[in-house]
């Protein structure tokens, strides 16, 4: 459009041409010209000034329908084809930002803009807007006025490339076949416009470049050619990839899936990082844990769940061990006889360690809060509890947090000692040695002690603290701090997680979730962690999913939506993470912990059906 | 290295013969097993392989085969330094480690063309 100065336009308030065919507040004279011109009109009031009429020359010229063009912004005409998400690079920026700043200041533009046709042909577009104004001197829509004429322009065959994720593989490899113009004679070297990795066979690219590749980039490659999909479809390199990008430690918790019920190493990495089949789903199980109780501890080993101890009827610290094997058909809840078990207790950590062992810490028992550890093999012919005596353990405590390191070092932190105090140390306990013995973790700087926080491992050797419910001087409150620290450190240090927020803000950005304890973290392999559940401050629902990803430059908090129906509550101490990819949440629907028979599943990766 | 070691001649595929040193061109696997199998004959032809990546080949057999074992970090900047190359250069370089059987240079060059994938650098 050219900004004609001496116009006799103003904005006269009788009214749009379109409305009451009354005075016109241009001059139509203009518009009578031989050439057919095209017509647009836009709502300015609402956002980006989506097209709300478009006439049927535009429509004839452009190859776009008015059904494709209503609510868009006109900017697509400088986008070549349907399909191209940005501006084609011939197109004048300068011409682009004087239409803005026309547009800021509420008067016409007038000039000569690049534009496609829906085929991806360039025409030049002689654009006129002029903006309506209202009652109210408010701009209330923007007409545009096209002349178009055939612009002299050699751009080459349109490429057709559908980016959207959700495209079919078919698709891509089809319409990126025309960008292939491999020459198949391998023996020249320097073939002009044909990228050198290609000259490498199969197995040399795929055993050396891409297995060192990150899931995404690995699906980016894969689009490129017929060639590159094909050898990305291997799964031996997806199991490669798989392992790099999320430790040998995930990665043989997934392979442990039994192969009827496994995905492939290709889609299981796709959904692990799109989240894109993750559901929630309600799970009926048979067998009974009796007696009844709540505050007890679950864990999974491989495909099971192994639940430990709980308070009782009447308060009563329970010490008994059940198992519950998601493998078979019709899981049944089985007691496990062991001789000697542990001390009663509630409000006490079960982890994994060593592939098939249990590790209990801490907790409340009998006669008070507890610091002793007991370590179970699953898989042995006779399980038993055995006691591991450490040298200087930390002090007894319940409601601590834990996790598990490397497979084998357990890490507690926090929790409530005696006297109702709140603790902020943190501990690792070396179990793949014969003699463990207790270490604690000096740091300088601790966060506010707190009870009911969770502890997550990401990326190899870092552990996330998220919640509970901290000091604050002589108070204490629910929290959604974010700490994390790295044990690959010499000297590791707790750091406060800061993301895009409010300057100064200690915390991630994004749409952090309420403050709460005994909520659910689930760590996702590539170091993403899953916040859920809890005792959440105010009125805010306990089954709504956020995902933050410690490793960004900006951690943000997102809420993941996901459908099926999640449980009202979730508890962090009875809900535990079958074959790395089911978040399974014991207790009824709302929350009721001695309700066994029926359980919440969520499922991150999609199951094979 | 003994003062009188047997030189090998390799000849790159645009005929250009190179005299290297016994030790430096076991560096490659695939060398090595032609001599000792006794397939090659005074002069190893390579033609997979062009002068100037044979060149380079060379200088990177020679810095490892030279360079005392205990000092790391000298050869980790060298090697850093080397893979600071045209992509062009390095995908032939790739193809030369992966023909030459040269397992650490194959790893050099591999982990430099994903960090290059993955805009590391």
């Amino acid at each position: 459009m050219e900004w004609d100065s001496n116009s006799d336009v103003s904005g006269d308030d009788e009214g749009f041409l379109l409305n009451d065919g009354g005075p016109f507040p241009f001059p139509i004279d203009s518009l009578l010209q031989p050439a057919p011109c095209g017509f647009v009109v836009t709502d300015a009031l609402e956002p980006d000034h989506p097209i709300i009429y478009v006439n049927s020359v535009f429509e004839m010229v452009t190859g776009y329908l008015a059904e494709e063009v209503l609510g868009r912004n006109c900017r697509f005409l400088q986008c070549r084809g349907p399909y191209a998400q940005r501006r084609h690079p011939l197109v004048d920026s300068s011409v682009v930002s004087e239409i803005r700043r026309c547009l800021e200041k509420g008067i016409e533009f007038q000039g000569e803009l690049l534009n496609f046709r829906k085929d991806g042909s360039p025409l030049m577009n002689k654009l006129r807007m002029i903006p309506i104004y209202g009652d109210d001197d408010t701009i209330i829509h923007i007409i545009g006025i096209q002349f178009f004429t055939e612009a002299n322009l050699d751009l080459g065959p349109l490429l057709r490339s559908s980016m959207k994720e959700t495209a079919s593989a078919q698709d891509r490899f089809r319409s990126s076949l025309s960008c292939n113009r491999l020459l198949q004679d391998g023996s020249r070297n320097n073939i002009h416009g044909v990228c050198g990795i290609l000259h490498l066979s199969d197995e040399v690219l795929s055993h050396n470049i891409l297995s060192r590749l990150g899931p995404r980039d690995i699906a980016s490659v894969g689009s490129v050619s017929k060639r590159l999909y094909l050898v990305t479809k291997n799964e031996d390199l997806w199991r490669m990839v798989c392992q790099n990008a999320w430790g040998s430690e995930t990665t043989r918790v997934l392979e442990a899936v039994p192969g009827e019920k496994r995905l492939g190493w290709g889609r299981l990495a796709r959904e692990l990082t799109t989240l894109e089949a993750a559901a929630w789903r309600k799970i009926t199980v048979g067998g009974m844990v009796e007696p009844s109780r709540c505050n007890f501890s679950a864990c999974a080993v491989g495909n099971r769940v192994v639940l430990f101890g709980g308070e009782g009827v009447n308060m009563e610290p329970m010490n008994d061990t059940f198992v519950l094997d998601l493998n078979c058909n019709n899981p049944e809840w089985q007691h496990i006889k062991v001789s000697s078990p542990p001390p009663g207790r509630w409000g006490h950590t079960l982890s994994c360690v060593n592939g098939s062992n249990l590790v209990v810490f801490g907790g409340c028992g009998q006669q008070g809060l507890l610091n002793d550890v007991f370590v179970l093999d699953l898989d042995a012919k006779h399980p038993t509890w055995r006691e591991i005596s450490g040298l200087a353990p930390p002090l007894p405590r319940s409601w601590h947090s834990s996790c598990t390191l490397d497979g084998s070092k357990l890490i507690v932190s926090g929790g409530c000692a005696d006297s109702g105090v709140l603790l902020s140390d943190t501990f690792l306990l070396d179990l793949s040695i014969e003699k463990p013995i207790w270490r604690e973790i000096p740091a300088a700087w601790a966060p506010p002690s707190r009870l009911g926080h969770t502890l997550s491992v990401y990326g190899g050797r870092k552990i996330l603290m998220f919640g509970g419910l901290a000091k604050s001087g002589p108070l204490r409150f629910r929290s959604s701090d974010v700490y994390t620290m790295d044990l690959s450190e010499d000297e590791p240090c707790w750091r406060s997680v800061t993301g895009s927020g409010m300057p100064g803000a200690g915390n991630p950005g994004g749409l952090a979730p309420p403050p709460r304890l005994d909520h659910v973290a689930i760590s996702l392999p590539g170091g993403r962690i899953l916040v859920f559940g809890g005792s959440v401050a105010g009125l805010h629902s306990a089954s709504q999913l956020y995902i933050l990803d410690p490793t960004e430059d900006k951690p943000t908090w997102r809420i993941l939506n996901v459908p099926g129906r999640p449980p009202r509550f979730a508890w962090g101490h009875s809900t535990c993470v079958v074959g790395g990819t089911r978040a399974i949440v014991l207790g009824g629907q709302t929350g009721e912990e001695w309700m066994l028979g029926d359980l919440h599943e969520l499922s991150l990766a999609g199951s094979v059906v | 290295m003994a003062s009188e070691s047997k030189m090998i001649m390799l000849r790159s595929s645009n005929n250009e013969v190179f005299e290297v040193e016994e030790a430096l061109a076991f560096e490659s696997q695939t060398i090595k097993h032609m001599i000792e199998h006794d397939c090659a004959d005074t002069v190893i032809p390579l033609p997979k392989v062009s002068s100037n990546i044979l060149a380079k080949v060379i200088e990177y057999c020679k810095k490892h085969v030279t360079s005392p074992k205990d000092d790391n970090n000298e050869l980790e900047s060298f090697d850093a330094e080397f893979v600071n190359i045209d992509k062009n250069v390095l995908f032939g370089l790739m193809s030369a480690a992966n023909y030459l059987n040269i397992k650490s240079f194959l790893d050099l060059t591999s982990q430099a063309l994903a960090d290059i994938i993955e805009e590391k650098c």
